[in-house]
């Protein structure tokens, strides 16, 4: 049969046997990749074909195999063998379908018909015969052919399967000839995860693969990225669609940040994009970019011949101090290595073979030849040279400075080895850049060329050439033209110079010497000499650095090196300390090794005479070398630091002992005029004080913005709130109420926010809390103490300031309850009073006090009640109380307009009691503004001499906030049916507070729980203490006390019913308990406000934040109700 | 017909044919040669030769799914080439003997460094 398809089919395609054999291979090639179905049916009429077939493949690869053991002979007739079979298998599967269909119809008849009789014999005979005509037919080939033929042949053939001649048919073409034309498929962008570039390109390329032969193959040409565009791939395509399918479900591809169009004219330019060469030659400086040698300058030895590894000589860095307990066993001196690497490098030392042996003993160093081994490293003079990746390596702006290159000529013997360096790299280097430093008025020189020696002043520059007028004996005043590398600055011994780049920048000094372009001057600052390059100096008149800052400490900081020592910077250097530490020694110290600054201005000590020493007096020692000085910070109130500008070691800096110090200045115990009693006083010496050997010294907070609530006003933290809880000079350490998280910021990105939610410079007057606070302590010290003054600080008090006003000293000795309830809402919480709006009305003392202000001014004073305050059923003290809660915060004018009122008509009190609307209203609620402005109205608005005892506005002003007023006007009746417990109670609301202070939008969603009905035996008090939800209000009767509401209760609680109808008056908010809660505020200036509780609510005051606001608000927690979602 | 995709992208050890510019794993120049210029470069087989005439230093990927239809292919003169990742630039010129055999033929021989460009 083969036989026959050979026959059949080589004249077709005689005429051009080489470009048919191409086409052959390329579709055998085909054939094996696809597995050929094709083939297969073509055949249907004898499988042993196909068994055949298999054979010879399987030959095939059995020849591929043993290609090296094989003999050329037999390899050629192998592929003989298989050229045999092959061209009838390519031309058959070249034969097109009609044909293939043709054939099977043809052959499959046949066979179905002459199979069932004489398939064996059949079978067999066609077997032998072609079999046999194989044979015959390779026999002949071998025979006949010509060797060149064969050689051919298997040329063709070996090409075919092993390797493409190489013809680089498509390097003749110029790369203009192959910019993009509109007929190619455009570029498109997109941009990827940055350093995901080349697993994108990776990623799409098996993509493509994979879907190849699917039902949706991509579609995309090509894609590629480049190192120098970091996040952004390009895909060749024709649509963006087409580049969008392919980036489907790529992790690190962002098509939705845009698919761009590279326009045409760009593409070519994005595959030419060229990384600067960097070339490295042998002599080359280079630095080394990481380990233990990070920027250490080195010399380009070697390179290996792909350019990769480079052979590097550099000083090498040898710990001499391994540490001791590491010195006898070998294994862990290796260890100790490490961790000097990782610690605190070795510095840069020659290698030196006696040190090294004496640290390290002698069978650690080997020699060979010229070369010392130790550790594994090569060491030749003293260098150690090493390989080293070319990535490790920094090519670009080594920058070698002098020092260094001179430690490198000169070797480890300290004698200058020429032959070593080739200062040529470096000079050419620093001339370049020098052409690049000159400016028109320098002073300049020629040092090459045939005007060497002629100097003068530069007047122009034009790229390269430099224009001077030259100054000098026979060429005066001529203008020369000159090669701007052929001239160098000029300095002379004497100039005072200015070091303007470079490792010394900004040193100033005067020049002793000037040797080529090498200038050694005399620092102003450190008095040593250094020498820079010419080219780095520029004449100044300016003496000494710039500023005594760096970093956040400057000159004469005190600051903490470790737990222990603390000392005072006495020098700057360009980016490090000199410091003198409280046991007088010099250290060397780096900003980041100072932990913090600490503050001294408010220490002090005493010294030899016991007399007090404080910062910045001026003192001398009483023994030893009897030095004066000024105290410039005093540690701990036994060191001294004292600053002397006579002296000149260590700046002027010395640290003594306070006790051998004595005041220059004798000093008595006179007390200033002017100056704090209370500082006399230790009991009452604020925390910074700090007293001579106290033991809490130094423990309380430094500085007043410590403890601060603040928002971050700028930079990233912008907008978040926090609490500052410790500064470091003007970095303030904050604790956001996000997040959990501690941040270092800038003090001036801090404003402090007031309790009312305003937000004022950190360093604006504290007068508010600062002033409160110490009201608050004050009224505490005088009233022993009545309750937590927590929320006294935070809320300035208009009792309180009232309470200083010479009315209030008027009236005699009733200020107590108002300042006592000014201050103290707290202290609510803690009066276990029976209720005295119940009790209350039936005591004479209740009634004395409603019907007759007097008694109030001057038996109230008196009267054991009034003192025992807290724990008595006294109408006043809960009347104060309910002032702090209500009355307490409301500096507004309209309040004190309504006491105004209300105190016109005192007597009767009645016609007071609408007023009270204004304090129901609220609006004056939690603003504890400092302005305070209600006192002074509250006195302008009692002229009247009903308004003289004035304490009765107070318990009035309270008495009308929890009533309402048609109870008013006869207190006792009212404050029966008042039914609030004080018991607990947070807060005191009226019993109408559901219907007056829940806005409507919410009343159907507030929380709340259920008080008073056991006495009234409401549901035989069933209901006590339950917790609901309102779920609306029934107002049968304005102002009536049927006003329901209906509750739904919490589900889980024992006996409640699923809803009830409740009276409101023996509803009480429920409060809200977890962070995230739903509120609203009862009364203030966020009454009515659907807000979120921000921390768990267990202060006076809460963090809350409105609901689609971005800003967080103090609450006060008593005001807040829980309310449910909606 | 495609060489070999590198499994890892981010492998400092791909190489790239200073010829072609196709980037393989070492390996796979190892087993199959380049798949392009195997015939002049012969690497197949031997680790030196690999050296000589592959790189590390190369920047820039492509991915050459359709060389035939491709500009950038094209461009890149890879376009008669294996599809298979290629690189953008390759640092380095071939061995000189390489370089006398395409002298010898009459090619051209551009290297993959963009230093001509015409």
């Amino acid at each position: 049969m083969s036989d026959f398809d050979d026959h059949q089919t080589y004249p077709a395609d005689g005429s051009d046997p080489i470009a048919d054999d191409q086409d052959n291979d390329a579709a055998h090639d085909d054939d094996e990749g696809q597995g050929s179905s094709a083939r297969r049916k073509t055949y249907g009429g004898g499988e042993e074909d196909d068994e055949e077939q298999d054979d010879e493949e399987e030959e095939d690869d059995e020849e591929e195999d043993d290609e090296d053991d094989s003999g050329p002979k037999r390899k050629r007739a192998k592929h003989r063998h298989k050229r045999a079979a092959n061209p009838f298998l390519d031309i058959e599967a070249e034969v097109t379908d009609e044909e293939e269909d043709e054939e099977e119809d043809e052959e499959e008849g046949p066979d179905a018909f002459i199979a069932p009789t004489h398939e064996g014999d059949e079978e067999d005979m066609m077997h032998r015969s072609r079999n046999a005509l194989l044979d015959r037919q390779r026999d002949q080939e071998f025979d006949e052919a010509n060797l060149e033929k064969i050689a051919q042949d298997f040329s063709k053939r070996y090409r075919g399967r092993a390797a493409v001649r190489y013809t680089g048919d498509m390097n003749d073409i110029p790369q203009r000839l192959l910019m993009p034309s509109v007929h190619d498929a455009s570029l498109w962008q997109i941009r990827v995860k940055p350093g995901k570039e080349r697993d994108i390109v990776f990623s799409l390329m098996r993509k493509a693969i994979d879907v190849e032969y699917s039902a949706r193959p991509l579609e995309i040409m090509s894609a590629f990225e480049r190192d120098s565009l970091p996040g952004m791939i390009y895909v060749e395509a024709r649509s963006a669609q087409q580049v969008n399918r392919a980036c489907q479900g790529l992790v690190g591809v962002y098509p939705s940040r845009g698919i761009h169009l590279v326009p045409i004219e760009e593409m070519a330019s994005l595959l030419q994009i060229k990384k600067q060469d960097l070339t490295v030659t042998p002599g080359t400086w280079v630095r080394i970019k990481r380990g233990k040698y990070q920027g250490d300058l080195a010399q380009v030895m070697d390179i290996t011949e792909n350019g990769e590894d480079v052979g590097l000589k550099f000083i090498p860095r040898i710990d001499l101090n391994p540490r001791d307990d590491m010195s006898v066993d070998g294994k862990k001196r290796k260890k100790s290595g490490v961790i000097a690497g990782t610690n605190m490098r070795p510095p840069q030392r020659f290698f030196n073979f006696e040190e090294v042996v004496k640290v390290y003993g002698r069978k650690y160093v080997s020699k060979r030849n010229q070369v010392f081994v130790f550790q594994n490293e090569t060491y030749k003079d003293g260098f150690i040279e090493k390989d080293f990746k070319l990535s490790a390596l920094q090519l670009e702006n080594v920058n070698p400075t002098l020092d260094e290159i001179t430690r490198f000529t000169r070797g480890q013997d300290g004698t200058e080895h020429e032959s070593n360096v080739d200062l040529s790299i470096i000079a050419e280097a620093s001339r370049k850049a020098a052409i690049a430093v000159l400016q028109p008025g320098d002073h300049v020189e020629v040092f090459e060329g045939e005007q060497a020696g002629v100097h003068g002043v530069v007047e122009e520059i034009n790229l390269d050439v430099v224009t001077i007028t030259a100054v000098g004996v026979d060429m005066d005043g001529q203008r020369i033209d000159l090669p701007a590398r052929s001239v160098r600055k000029r300095f002379k011994p004497g100039d005072h110079v200015k070091v303007m780049t470079g490792q010394n920048a900004d040193e100033t000094g005067l020049v002793v010497a000037v040797a080529d372009n090498v200038v050694t001057f005399l620092s102003d600052m450190s008095m040593q000499e250094v020498s820079v390059f010419s080219k780095d100096l520029r004449e100044a008149a300016e003496v000494g650095s710039g500023t005594n800052i760096v970093g956040n400490y400057e000159l004469h900081d005190l600051v903490q090196l470790d737990q222990q020592t603390v000392g005072v910077i006495f020098k700057t250097e360009r980016d490090s300390f000199r410091v003198l530490d409280q046991n007088g020694q010099v250290r060397l110290v780096q900003p980041h090794q100072i932990s913090m600054r600490r503050d001294s201005a408010r220490a002090f000590a005493t010294d030899s005479q016991g007399h007090e020493l404080r910062v910045n007096d001026n003192v001398k020692e009483v023994d030893g070398e009897s030095r004066k000085g000024r105290v410039l910070h005093i540690h701990q109130s036994f060191f001294a630091f004292l600053h002397n500008r006579e002296i000149s070691e260590n700046g002027g800096i010395f640290v003594t002992r306070c006790r051998s110090l004595a005041s220059l200045a004798p000093k008595g115990n006179l007390i200033k005029p002017g100056q704090d009693l209370s500082k006399m006083n230790p009991a009452l010496a604020a925390p910074a004080g700090g007293m001579v050997g106290s033991g809490n010294m130094g423990r309380g907070p430094r500085d007043r913005s410590i403890g601060l609530p603040v928002v971050v006003v700028k930079g990233p933290h912008k907008g978040y709130a926090g609490t500052i809880k410790d500064t470091n000079g003007n970095l303030a350490r904050v604790e956001l109420h996000t997040g959990n998280k501690m941040i270092s910021i800038d003090k001036e990105k801090l404003y402090r926010r007031t309790p009312d939610g305003q937000i004022v410079p950190l360093n604006a007057p504290m007068n508010a809390s600062e002033g409160g606070g110490g009201g608050g302590g004050g009224s505490h010290g005088r009233f022993g103490g009545m309750g937590p003054p927590q929320s006294a600080n935070r809320t300035p008090n208009p009792y309180g300031n009232g309470g200083k006003t010479p009315s209030w000293g008027a009236s005699g000795r009733t200020p107590n309850p108002y300042a006592e309830g000014g201050k103290t809402p707290a202290w609510n919480a803690s009066a276990r009073t029976p209720n005295p709006y119940t009790d209350g009305g039936k005591t004479p003392a209740w009634n004395a006090a409603s019907r007759t202000p007097n008694p109030y001014a001057t038996d109230g004073g008196r009267t054991p009640a009034w003192n025992a305050g807290s724990r008595t059923p006294n109408p006043y003290n809960s009347g104060a109380a309910g002032a702090s809660s209500w009355g307490g915060a409301t500096p507004k004018a309209g309040g004190s307009t309504g006491w105004g009122e209300e105190s016109g008509g005192w007597g009767g009190r009645t016609p007071g009691r609408p007023a009270t609307s204004e304090w129901s209203s609220g609006d004056a609620w939690g603003a504890p503004t400092p302005a305070a402005a209600p006192t002074p109205g509250f006195l302008l608005s009692a002229p009247t001499p009903a308004a003289a005892p004035t304490p009765g506005f107070t318990p009035a002003g309270v008495y009308h906030a929890p009533t309402d007023a048609p109870y008013a006007p006869t207190p006792g009746g009212a404050f029966g049916n008042y039914t609030h417990d004080d018991e607990d109670a947070h807060y005191e609301p009226r019993e109408t507070w559901v219907a007056d202070d829940v806005s409507t939008e919410f009343c159907d969603r507030v929380f709340v729980f259920i008080r008073g009905t056991k006495r009234d035996q409401f549901f035989e008090g069933k209901l006590e203490n339950l917790e609901g939800r309102i779920r609306g209000v029934i107002t049968t009767q304005a102002g009536d006390l049927t006003q329901v509401a209906n509750v739904f209760f919490t589900p889980g609680q024992d006996g409640a019913p699923e809803s009830a109808l409740v009276p409101i008056k023996y509803l009480l908010p429920l409060a809200p308990k977890g962070a995230n809660d739903l509120v609203t505020a009862l009364d203030g200036k966020l009454k009515g406000k659907l807000m979120r509780t921000r921390e768990v609510p267990d202060g006076p005051t809460t963090v809350v934040m409105e609901l689609g606001a971005t800003h967080f608000v103090d609450a006060r927690t008593e005001t807040l109700v829980l309310l449910a979602p909606e | 017909m495609s060489a070999p995709i590198p499994p890892q992208a981010r492998s400092k050890q791909l190489r790239a044919c200073l010829l072609c510019s196709i980037v393989q794993h070492p390996m796979d120049f190892r087993r199959e040669g380049c798949p392009n210029c195997e015939e002049i470069m012969q690497m197949k087989g031997t680790p030196d030769r690999i050296a000589v005439c592959t790189t590390t230093y190369f920047d820039g990927i492509i991915a050459v799914i359709d060389p035939e239809n491709s500009w950038v292919a094209r461009w890149q003169r890879t376009s008669k080439y294996v599809r298979g990742m290629y690189a953008v630039r390759v640092k380095g010129r071939i061995p000189e003997d390489v370089e006398a055999e395409l002298e010898n033929r009459g090619i051209k021989y551009r290297p993959r460094d963009q230093t001509d460009q015409d």
